[in-house]
Order: C-alpha cells, then structure tokens, then sequence
C-alpha cells in the first residue's frame, strides 16, 4: 500500500487508542463513591474499610440531586455533593468502630435512609460503653401514649413563671435530672402542693423549661430542625411538611397489617404544636423518639448520626413550639 | 443571479481536492465521537456534566442548526464521522483507491425504499423519545453508537452511503434545509459532462477510457448521486469525492444567494411531509420542553407509560393529521382535484424556510441558557473530578437572554418572509394564488412567537 | 416607483410596530408575596404575573429535592432545601415576560424545569405578532406584481 494510506492508517489509529483509551485507563482506575437518591440506591459503595490512624481519602460524586456527606458523631466540616462534580473528604479516625456515614441534604422522602457504615479496624483506645439513654433507665414506654389530661388556655409566660419560680422554695425544679425526667404536664402536676393558679403554674413549667436551656443550644437545635426535620414535621413544627402528605400515602400501605386506630397516628409526622400531645411528653420521652426512631414510621434513627448535646439541643428547640422562650436565655 | 465559484480560488480548490485536509477534520471528529459514546456509556448519568450530552445537544447541535445549515447547507455532511469506519472498510483504503478493491456485497438499495420516509421515521423515533435522549447520557450513547454501527453494516452490505442517504435522521432535515443554504456543488460546463465516458464521477475513476493518462483517481459518489445531474443541494452530502474524481475538472463549489433551489420546488411527498415534520416538532419542543407546563414535561419524559403513549399519539397526529390537513384546506380551494397531490408537495416547500428559523429560534433558547456548561464539560468530560482547561468548577449562568427574544423574533418573522417569498415562488410555479400559504405560514409564526416569547 | 414607495410605507410601520413607545396604564406599585412549591420537574405555580414596579417576593418551596430558581434578565436567583423555604425579594423594573428556570441540577429533566414570570402586559410579543403581520401583508402589493410579471414573460415566451 502507498506510503500516504500506511501514515493516515497508523494516525486515526494512534489518535482513537490515545482519544478513547487514555480516558477509559483513567476512568477504571478512579474509586469513587457514588450518591444517589435512596429510591435508587443511595451510597455505592455503601460500606467503606479505613484504618485507626490511617487518613481516609474519599471521592464522592452524585448522580442526580444534590446530595450532602457528614459522618455521624464526628467533628468534621459538612460537605456538599454535587451532581456530576466529585467533592474530596479527608478523615482520620482515632478509635475503631462502626461509623455511619450519611447524606446531609434532602434528596426525596427517604433522604434519611441514605446512609453507609465506615468500618475502622486497628488498636486505639478501648471504645466507651455507650451510656444508657435517660429513657432506658427511667423504664419509659417512648410508645405509649402521652397525652397531658390539661393544657393552658393561653400559651404560658416564661417572663411571669421566672419571677414566680424565684418565689418557689424547692429548687430540685431547676434540676435538669427532674427536668429530663418529668414531662410538663408531670411538673404542673407536682406544683399543685402550691398556692400558684392553674395559668401561675403553667407559667412556672415554661420557665423552667427555659431555665434548662441556653440560647446556644436552642439555635442549635433550630437548625438542626431546619435541616432534619422540617421537611417532614414543617417548617413552623406543625407536622405538615413538605413530605407530610407523602408519608401518610406511604403509611396507608403498610397499615393493611396493622390493626387498631393508634396506629394510623403514627403515619404522619407529628405536630408539635399540639399541646395535649407536647405537654405529656417529658424531654426523656422526645429524646428517646429521636434516638431510636419510630419503629415502622417514616420517623428515622438518629442514635448513630446525633450526639447527645445535639439531641438534647433539638429536644429544648422542640418545646419552643409550646414556650415562648423570651428575654435573656441562660 | 451571479454565483461566484469557490473552487476558482487555488488554496480552495487544493484544501478540496486534496485528501488530508478533509482527513484532519475526520480524525477530530471521529474521535470526538467515539469520546462522545464513551462519556455517555461510562460517564456521569448526570446530563449537564457530560461530555456527550453537552457536546452533542447543546454544542454540536447548535453550531449544526445555527452555522452549518443556514450558511453550508449539508456542510455537517461533509465532515461527519459516522459513515467513515464502514466506508474506508467498503473501500479498501482511508485515501486514494487502491488497487484491490475488497469484495463487499454492494448491493442497489431496494426501490421502493429510494426515498426519505426510512428518514422520516428514523426522526420521529429520535423525537418521541427525545426527553430521555436529550437528558440521559448512556441513551445519547447508545443512539451514537447504533448510528455508528448501523453505517457500518449497511456498508458491508449495500454500495455507497446507503445509512446516510437514506437511514440518518439528521440527514433527513439537514437534506431537506440544504436547499436554503448558499453554496453548492455544480458541474461548470454541461457538454464536457456530455463528451465524458465512463462518467467516473458516479462510477468511480477506474471506469473512464477517455480521461487522460494524469487522471485523479477517486470513488464514486457515495450519495448515489450523478454530479452531472445536480440541480439542488437536497442530496448532495459535499463529501468532495466527485470534484477529486472528474478526470475534467468540470465540478465546483459556488457561493450563491440564499434558497436558491427553492425556485425550483420539488414536487415528492416524501420530502412534504419532512417539511411537516420539522416544522411541527420545532412546535412541539418549543411547548414541552421551554414551555411552563410541567405536566407535559412528565409525560415527556415517562416513556413506556400510558401517558406517554397519548403524547406519542398527539405528537403523531398533529405532524401526519392535523397541520398537513389544514395546509390541505388551505390550497384546496384552488386548481383541480388530479393535480392536487402535485401542488401539496409543491406548496409545502414555503415551510421550508419556515421550519428552518423555527429550529433556529428554539434551538437559540436553550443553548443560550446551557451553552456554560461547555467550557466545564471540556474540563471534566466524564465528571470524574478532573480540571484538564481549570474550568471544571465553572458555574452555569445563562447567556445574553436579553437578546433572546429580539432574536427569536428576528428569526421568526425572517423566516416567515422567507416563507412567503418561497410561497410566491412555488405559487406562481403551480399557477395559484400564494395567499392561503402565506395565511398558513403567518398562523405558524403566531403560534411559535406565542410559545417562545 | 411604487414598490418602492409601499416598501418605505412598510419598514416605516415596521419600526414603528417595533420600537414605538405604548401608552402605559399608571398603576401603584403593589407588594405581592407568591409561594412557588419546586418538585421535580415544575414549579406550581408556574406563570406569576405582576405588574411593572411591583415588589415581589417569591417564597421558593422545595417539595422533593434541592430547587434553585433564577430569573432570565433580572438574573437572580435562590435555592431551597425541602423544610427550608427561601425568599427572594425584588423589584420587577423590567416590564415583560421573563422565564424563570431551576439553577440546581435536580435531576434529569432540570434544563427544562421552566416557569414564567409576567411583568406586566407581554408587549415584545405583541410588538412581533405586528411585525409578522405586516411582513406579510407586504407580500400582497408585491405579490400582484410579481404575478403579473410572470404572465407578461410568459405572453414573451409565448411569441418566439
């Protein structure tokens, strides 16, 4: 063959192994982590090895929505994870254990399901027993139900219950042991041994419930909320949000094996501007819901995603729904 | 009016007759398509940050609609990637010929199959579906391929470019458009052709006794078309062979004024209704997809779905039923009943032009809107994370919209005088008045300024 | 001569059609709130109107995903997580008719997640609609003469 047809053969060769092969060499040697919605799949992988001491590099991409990456119980700076961009994250882990990692930005209604485990080996320090939730402890039934028998007829004055409170002679009130322990409702009730109104004694609650919280934490939980909750129990706490109708679609198809009326409560997310259902649930009790989730429900598990300070924190911001935490927040 | 030949100018002529120019230009685009088919199969599902969806919806298919139909007619043609792997295996060689030529079966494409409705149809499938293909990469890189292989196949099967002339899709508008545009290849001088033996520009250069000794050696056209017979640009697909070829000399690429074919309207059904076509999918699209109307976006996009199946249908029957019928209503009170089908076909070129600026001005919608993503897309083709040009992080910012709709209208109204002038062309051709194409042609263009602005 | 009198007739109306100025119906300036919900892949609802100088604000309502909203020529633009509502505030000092398009990619169909925002009366689309209509029925005059070109060259054809 002539000279000429040879060099055009050996060109268009050599430029679709270098155009086609280069890129496909580079693309079957990259390990990334992909994120899609959990209707999808959600994390693939979704089970990562690491090692105690040993930086983790990690890249991440999403193949649909915006998608967000944090593990839980660990201080590390959220990120974003972009669809079609791949996002970098660096961790060291100091003590080996299960983490579980998780999406941070809501990607549809099972946004919460979109998580993965880090399983980090090697010797550090023995891991601490995990204490035992207040609720645990206290023998509580977080199922059960917690009406409170009375509610206020008009939302109670923390302003009015501090001056009052400072009147009371016991001061266990303040104690955040009793605070946790005792739903408001179980503390208007204890108040009855004084001479404080019904209206007084509500007032006295809302002040300690505020008196059991900072203005940190309750900023803290309120965008803890903002970001994990009200796009299920709404922007404004009365369970109305966004997905609201969608998960009570979801629950009437799983109510077919259910039986009873209380359990169709439980498909939509809770409104925690109802007093009755507020007043009769103590910290303990929301903090329990919280960590373990609903058992069936659209409610999600946040035991291994929260720390305790930042459930307690969300627990506070929860009773601002019923409080009006006013003035100077210790 | 005057024509002024291209070829005349010798850095033309040679870049034409010469083989590796050409070759230069397939070798990128070859292998920007077999990127484009490897981004799409291993590459991000996400549209708007791969490589074969940004490359070939918005910035393929803009410079294709708004540059090379326009000004090169089947320009895109000329230089198109999907013919060359079957061709350069029919032929034996990427240049010259050779002297052996393989034995391929090189059968004459059926009969009853010589004409653009394989086209049509092959359009259509690409148009139903077009939500998906638009937005979902290992589609667009399936489609590619499939294109890619079944040129390949008709290849080893069929003489010449039997996927392009009468299979490709976008041959089919591109063909039809071409007619608009002003170059063109043309013999120079009809008694050379008429003295010629063999006529090697159709036959290939082996075949011609007569030619002198120093004769070009080259194919036969792969379009299945006779140069010496070329008075429009519809099936011309500018590949150059028969200007290497013509042992004479005799074929040049001229400048001319725009649709100067369209003086001479063809008279086929088959290209009527592409004309039909075109014009109503731009319409379609333009409601759908740059429309406010969310719900026809989801019955779109859910293809399989009952609902789909009736956007399907609708989409059918306003391209096969309802736009021509009212065209039909519009020229039938005109002429005698024999020659009615004659005067469909002959009349429907006025939306020629017509559907032309309606794709311009869709199409400058939403690549103006898109067209960042571009220059991210050439940094990290396949959304691995690369920086190859450092504008991987580029943010999407849509362009110059201010301008968008005084050039929408510009095309539009353009478009739509280009229209009435091909109406009093094709009218004054058919001996009826041009008044209810033009009247057609104008409730179009309102429809279209409605849906767009 | 004529011709080219009807041809100046034409492109005198032509701009005027497309740069005279319309009478303006006063109307106060108003505050208008919308709540737009995003869902994959539309806004509801998806055509606002106001009027020029209004103060709009557009409460954005993710319903499934992360949504963006920007606004083609005013160039703004929010975005909003589901739970999150955002709000963009502006003055609509641009009359027209402005499309308004997600500017997060929240899935397949997102380049074409469009609504419309109507700021007073469309008149760009008014002022086109005169155009075409006046293109056109500039063909009429020409498109006599025209005709009767073809039968006079015809009738010269005819005598060789």
């Amino acid at each position: 063959m002539k000279r000429s047809e040879l060099l055009s053969r050996i060109l268009i060769t050599v430029a679709i192994l270098v155009a086609v092969g280069t890129p496909l060499f580079f693309w079957a040697r990259t390990p990334i982590i992909h994120a899609q919605m959990a209707e999808d799949g959600g994390w693939s992988p979704d089970v990562i090895q690491a090692a105690v001491g040993k930086p983790l590099h990690l890249r991440l991409t999403s193949d649909d929505v915006v998608h967000g990456f944090a593990v839980g119980q660990m201080e590390m700076d959220v990120v974003d994870i972009e669809p079609g961009k791949v996002t970098d994250v660096t961790l060291t882990f100091d003590k080996p254990g299960i983490y579980t990692f998780f999406c941070t930005r809501w990607c549809g209604l099972n946004h919460w399901r979109m998580r993965g485990t880090i399983e980090v080996s090697g010797s550090g320090s023995d891991p601490a027993p995990v204490a035992t939730p207040l609720y645990v402890s206290l023998g509580l039934d977080i199922d059960a139900q917690h009406e409170s028998p009375m509610v206020p007829i008009d939302q109670p004055s923390s302003v009015r219950g501090q001056q009052l409170a400072a009147d009371l002679e016991s001061s266990n009130f303040s104690d955040q042991d009793f605070y946790r322990a005792n739903s408001p409702y179980q503390v208007f009730e204890v108040l009855e041994s004084t001479n404080l109104t019904e209206t007084e004694r509500w007032d006295v609650v809302s002040s300690l419930w505020q008196s059991n919280t900072t203005s940190e934490a309750l900023a803290n939980g309120k965008q803890l909320y903002a970001q994990n909750c009200a796009a299920c129990h709404g922007e404004n706490g009365a369970g109305n949000g966004v997905f609201a109708d969608d998960l009570q679609v979801a629950g009437e198809s799983s109510m077919r094996n259910m039986t009873g009326a209380n359990d169709m409560l439980m498909q939509t997310p809770v409104d925690f501007t109802n007093p009755t259902q507020m007043l009769g649930a103590s910290p303990a009790l929301l903090y329990g819901k919280i960590l373990r989730g609903g058992m069936g429900t659209g409610m999600p598990m946040w035991g291994s995603i929260f720390t305790q300070e930042q459930i307690w924190d969300l627990v506070s911001y929860l009773y601002s729904f019923q409080f009006d935490y006013q003035g100077e927040v210790q | 009016m005057g024509r002024v030949e291209l070829t005349r100018f010798p850095i033309i002529k040679s870049a034409v007759k010469n083989r590796w120019p050409q070759l230069a230009v397939f070798i990128v685009t070859l292998v920007g398509y077999l990127f484009a088919i490897l981004a799409g199969l291993v590459g991000t599902p996400v549209g708007s940050r791969n490589f074969s969806i940004v490359f070939v919806w918005i910035a393929w298919w803009a410079i294709l609609i708004l540059v090379a139909v326009p000004f090169f007619g089947r320009g895109w043609c000329a230089v198109c990637p999907i013919p060359l792997p079957g061709e350069w295996l029919q032929r034996g060689a990427i240049l010259a010929p050779p002297d052996k030529k393989p034995k391929w079966l090189n059968l004459r494409w059926p009969r009853a199959l010589r004409n653009i409705w394989l086209q049509n149809i092959s359009f259509l499938l690409l148009a139903l579906f077009s939500s998906v293909l638009l937005t979902t990469p290992n589609i667009t890189g399936i489609v590619l391929a499939a294109m890619l292989f079944a040129a390949i196949g008709l290849s080893a099967v069929f003489e010449r470019r039997a996927f392009c002339r009468y299979l490709c899709p976008v041959g089919g508008f591109i063909g039809l458009y071409s007619q608009t545009a002003p170059i063109e290849l043309r013999i120079k001088d009809k008694k050379v052709c008429v003295k010629c033996e063999g006529k090697p520009c159709y036959n290939g250069s082996s075949t011609s006794p007569t030619a002198p000794l120093s004769a070009n050696t080259g194919y036969g056209c792969p379009w299945d078309v006779f140069p010496g017979g070329l008075t429009k640009n519809t099936y011309c697909g500018l590949c150059m062979e028969c200007i290497r070829t013509c042992p004479y000399d005799n074929i040049a690429i001229n400048l001319r004024p725009f649709s100067a074919d369209l003086a001479k309207p063809s008279a086929r059904m088959d290209e009527a209704f592409k004309a039909f076509i075109m014009l109503g999918s731009a319409m379609i699209y333009a409601g759908v997809l740059l429309g406010p109307w969310g719900v026809l976006k989801d019955v779109a996009y859910n293809v399989g779905t009952g609902a789909w199946l009736i956007y399907a249908m609708v989409f059918l029957a306003i391209i096969f039923i309802i736009m021509p019928s009212l065209f039909a209503l519009c020229i039938s009170r005109f002429g005698n009943l024999n020659a009615f089908k004659k005067r469909f076909a002959t009349l429907s070129t006025a939306l020629i032009p017509l559907g032309l600026m309606f794709w311009v001005a869709f199409s400058l919608s939403f690549v103006l809107a898109n067209a960042s993503y571009i220059l991210a897309s050439l940094s990290d083709p396949l959304g691995l994370g690369w920086n190859l040009l450092g504008t991987a992080k580029a943010a999407w910012q849509p362009m110059l919209t201010s301008i968008l709709a005084p050039g929408q209208t510009l095309a539009l109204v353009g478009g739509l005088v280009w229209s009435a002038r091909t109406a009093q062309k094709a009218s004054t051709e058919a001996q009826v008045s041009s008044v209810p194409v033009i009247a057609y042609s104008l409730l179009a263009t309102l429809v279209m300024l409605w849906l767009l602005l | 001569m004529r011709s080219r009198l009807l041809l100046l007739l034409l492109v005198v109306a032509g701009l005027l059609v497309a740069f005279a100025p319309l009478p303006v119906r006063p109307i106060t300036p108003q505050e208008r709130t919308f709540r737009v919900d995003a869902r994959q892949f539309a806004y509801s609802p998806s055509e606002l109107k106001v009027n020029p100088g209004d103060t709009v604000t557009i409460q954005l309502v993710s319903t499934d995903v992360v949504h963006g909203l920007y606004i083609d020529d005013y160039g703004l633009s929010v975005e909003a997580d589901p739970g999150q509502t955002t709000t963009l505030t502006f003055v609509a000092d641009q009359p027209g008719s402005f499309r308004f398009r997600c500017s997060i990619t929240c899935g397949a169909m997102h380049p074409f997640m469009i609504g419309k925002l109507n700021v007073g009366e469309n008149h760009w689309l008014y002022r086109s609609a005169g155009l075409a209509v006046l293109s056109v029925i500039g063909f009429f005059p020409f498109s006599s003469l025209v005709r009767t070109k073809s039968k006079e060259e015809r009738a010269m054809a005819g005598n060789h």
